[in-house]
């Protein structure tokens, strides 16, 4: 008998919601699950623990959850091989605050509807004058606990993105089986090293999360994958966010996107996890990886992707995980993307989702980070078009400017250029207008299609002008051969 | 009509309107293009930065004007300032403005070694530099056009070379500055080949004793009359540019109608609407070159082949008119600055299908021709 997604829901809500105690301890902490798995039943049970060293819990959070249908079944093949697992249906917690004198204990029954009854309080614990807080939720399920492994781990590699540096989370596995039982133990940490410091904001940690994520394939690694990527300094990468306010109706948010291009190596045929050319785009709802929502997912479809150079041809949506794929797309660029919607006050009791608007405002944003950030770069295909004359355009312009008899002429030019008029190389100033002329036309093209068209000023003249394209005409009378003198 | 009058009282005024190109010495013209190159610098590193557009003459129709000859009989059509704007960041635009810096670079070069060189030349020279943007040399002469629309000054003053395909014979005496002087009666029945050289033939001596200037369309017919020695029984000077005129050549007529102003200037050309065109533009000048050569346009009278001569050739030799002669008939009647009578033959021709050349009249014998001359001249038979 499996273990079914919605128990896995359950769990992952539980473990989200420890760590928010976690993060919101502000202080060092540990977030550990165990999986242990009973031997001799069959159908094997599995005894679950989330405990955690975070702000003691609010029992309100446990009002929402549903109880999935596994639990029932428990009741009647309940061995009890271990103290704390309770094999009853019941969630077992356990929680304290800093300035508690007790652990307090309770069950909770997912399957009573009626809440004063869900919950009923238990014999406390001593604390003995000791200081801590945490708090320790148990419970069983039917079912191997093979199938929890995967996604835990690959929730909590998600949960790395957020780079939240003061939790650490485990994930630890008895299999009690074989004798002598073996025990697998994963690590998640946030590298210190690496990461911004305890005062960043969300979104300095987003990117830099996001950009760990990608080097190590999704975090898979511990380490930057070297078949893939150079350098990290290689990766491009834009922000942007967008701010809902808060009003009667619902409370403020803020939508926070990041978006990384990274330019994969030669070498990346001969790694195993290298990425087939889809983007994946995470979502986290208020510091938790969530299953993309419906206005996320329009807003994804909506945005005029043309206009940086992109034609999308699909959006895959696969149980909340969201790929998109692209038209024409070269084979060693990849594209993540990350959204994080979070309200600007926790805990929240009325939680929304985000508009489609301000997801779009949010991708938009990020999109025009990395175009300005990195000239030339997510430009429009026809903007592309008019960079490729650019380079002979810089070169005939520095030939002007070098093959001139006037110094005054050429000092004059190299000054407004910016540069020292003995010293100043051709190659150099070739390439200063290069990129200048580029950087130019791509921001032309952020700024708003009338804007656009309001020309630059005339090279002579003001003259009133007839903005008709110039167009090669068919000119009167020039009807004969097309060798005109 | 008094709608009239007062549009006629403005004809004195609409020289105002008139754009030019300026004949600028080589340090001037560098002087220009440099003043382009740093007018772009400067608002490239602005603190508002941008690429500045290029702003041309509008060498379309609808910036064409007429002048009407009121105080002369000499009409000619003109540019005026409407600007068209070519523009890097227009994707239509954005090769034709790489290619006047790049025609700009090179004329900067050729003015610095005080060459001359002919758009052919340049065309090759452009053609290995940058053969992405040049393919043909029809781009290459529009892009110097560009130019010219830009620095305003003629394509002589930046270096390039009118290559002539003119040829005069007759009584003319040509004397260029430190030469013996030429007789164009003696040059042999290929006439004497007029220079591209603009500074050159302004400088040339002329002096003549003729009557009368010929200009003739094609060269055949040309030759035919300078072997024949015509010019000697009618007292004139023949000229052809081979076909549609270049500047050289229209200079050349220009110069010769202001150093002999008396002269009456008849044309010889086919009977059809392509024959009229080339006319046309000797006679008033044409939109696409109208920044430099507004000035050459010079009192032309046709003097054959004309409707009312059709009973003097086979009905054989009416041959049906083709689909670019009508394209250059209806170009023609839709232009404000065609005569009654021009229009008239134009109308004739398309309403028969029908044109004829020049050719037609060896029906009669070959030296038919200078009989033909000389008895419409005579019956002042030109228009």
């Amino acid at each position: 008998m499996e273990i079914t997604d919605s128990v896995l829901k359950l769990l992952l809500q539980l473990v989200s919601s420890a760590f928010q105690r976690c993060r919101l301890a502000e202080d060092l902490c540990r977030l550990s699950v165990l999986l242990d798995q009973s031997t001799g039943n069959d159908p094997p049970i599995t005894c679950i623990s989330i405990s955690d060293t975070g702000i003691g819990c609010n029992l309100k959070e446990f009002q929402d959850l549903r109880c999935p249908r596994e639990f029932n079944g428990a009741k009647f093949w309940a061995i009890l091989t271990m103290a704390y697992c309770d094999a009853d249906g019941l969630l077992s917690v356990k929680t304290t605050c800093f300035s508690d004198d007790e652990v307090y204990c309770y069950h909770i029954n997912l399957d009573e509807s009626i809440s004063n009854k869900r919950q009923k309080r238990q014999a406390s614990q001593a604390k003995n004058g000791a200081n801590f807080s945490g708090t320790e939720v148990s419970l069983s399920v039917f079912g191997s606990m093979d199938v929890l492994v995967a996604p835990i781990t690959s929730f909590f590699q998600k949960m790395l993105v957020l780079q939240i540096p003061n939790v650490t989370m485990d994930l630890i596995v008895n299999q009690v089986e074989n004798s002598p039982g073996t025990q697998t133990h994963y690590v998640f940490v946030v590298n210190a090293e690496k990461t911004p410091c305890f005062t960043a904001s969300n979104l300095e940690r987003l990117k830099s999360g996001l950009e760990d994520y990608v080097l190590r394939h999704r975090n898979c690694l511990d380490i930057m994958c070297e078949h893939c990527f150079s350098d990290r300094e290689h990766l491009k990468v834009g922000s942007g966010t967008a701010c809902s306010e808060e009003n009667r109706k619902k409370t403020g948010g803020t939508m926070e996107v990041v978006i990384v291009i990274s330019d994969l190596l030669e070498t990346t045929r001969s790694c195993s996890r290298s990425c087939d050319g889809k983007t994946e785009v995470l979502y986290f709802d208020n510091f938790s990886p969530s299953p993309i929502p419906q206005a996320a997912l329009s807003a994804l479809k909506k945005i005029d992707w043309k206009s940086y150079g992109l034609v999308l041809a699909s959006v895959n949506d696969q149980d909340g995980h969201v790929f998109l794929e692209w038209e024409n797309f070269p084979s060693y660029v990849q594209i993540q993307i990350v959204l994080h919607w979070y309200h600007n006050q926790y805990p929240t009791r009325q939680r929304t989702e985000p508009g489609i608007n301000l997801v779009k405002k949010g991708i938009k944003n990020s999109l025009n980070d990395l175009k300005a950030k990195h000239e030339g770069f997510l430009l429009s295909s026809h903007a592309r078009k008019i960079c490729s004359y650019v380079p002979d355009l810089a070169r005939s312009i520095a030939g002007l400017i070098f093959s001139s008899t006037d110094i005054d002429f050429q000092g004059d030019c190299l000054s407004v250029l910016g540069f020292q008029p003995q010293e100043a190389e051709r190659d150099a100033v070739e390439d200063y207008i290069q990129r200048k002329i580029v950087t130019v036309i791509g921001m032309n093209e952020r700024k708003p299609q009338k804007d656009q068209e309001a020309a630059a000023s005339f090279l002579f003249f003001e003259g009133d002008s007839e903005t008709s394209y110039f167009e090669d005409e068919e000119i009167e009378c020039e009807y004969y051969s097309t060798t005109l003198e | 009509m008094e709608e009239n009058s007062g549009l006629s009282s403005m004809k004195f005024f609409s020289d105002q309107h008139l754009s030019y190109a300026d004949i600028l010495r080589p340090h001037e013209a560098r002087a220009r293009i440099e003043v382009s190159v740093l007018n772009l610098l400067r608002i490239l590193n602005s603190p508002d930065p941008a690429i500045s557009d290029l702003s041309l003459i509008n060498r379309k129709r609808s910036n064409s004007c007429i002048n009407q000859g009121i105080l002369t009989d000499v009409s000619y059509i003109f540019l005026s300032t409407s600007f068209t704007k070519s523009s890097l960041t227009n994707a239509k635009t954005a090769k034709a403005f790489v290619r006047v810096w790049k025609v700009m670079e090179i004329c900067f070069q050729i003015l610095l070694q005080e060459k001359r060189v002919t758009q052919r030349e340049l065309f090759y020279k452009l053609l290995c530099d940058s053969p992405e943007y040049f393919s043909s040399q029809i781009e290459v002469n529009r892009s110097v056009q560009d130019v010219v629309a830009l620095l305003r000054c003629s394509r002589y003053s930046l270096g390039i070379m009118a290559s002539s395909r003119g040829l005069v014979a007759g009584r003319l005496f040509l004397q260029e500055p430190d030469k013996e002087a030429v007789d164009c009666s003696e040059c042999g029945s290929s006439g004497f080949a007029i220079s591209g050289d603009i500074n050159l033939l302004d400088n040339t001596i002329m002096r003549s004793d003729a009557r009368y200037i010929i200009v003739v369309e094609k060269h055949a017919i040309f030759h035919r009359l300078v072997e024949d020695r015509v010019f000697n029984h009618i007292p004139c000077v023949f000229i052809t540019a081979k076909g549609y005129p270049d500047i050289a050549t229209r200079f050349f007529l220009h110069r010769m109608s202001t150093t002999f102003p008396d002269l009456p200037i008849l044309a010889l050309v086919d009977w059809n609407p392509a024959g009229l065109a080339i006319l046309c533009t000797f006679k008033f000048g044409s939109v696409g070159m109208g920044l430099e050569a507004y000035r050459y346009a010079c009192n032309v009278k046709w003097i054959g082949l004309r409707g009312d001569d059709l009973n003097l050739i086979p009905q054989e030799s009416l041959v049906p008119l083709k689909p670019k002669d009508s394209q250059i008939a209806k170009s023609l009647l839709s232009s404000k600055i065609l005569q009654g009578n021009y229009r008239d033959e134009l109308s004739l021709m398309v309403e028969t299908g029908k044109r004829a050349e020049i050719e037609a009249l060896y029906c009669h014998g070959y030296d038919y021709l200078g009989k033909y001359i000389a008895t419409k001249i005579v019956q002042g038979k030109y228009i």
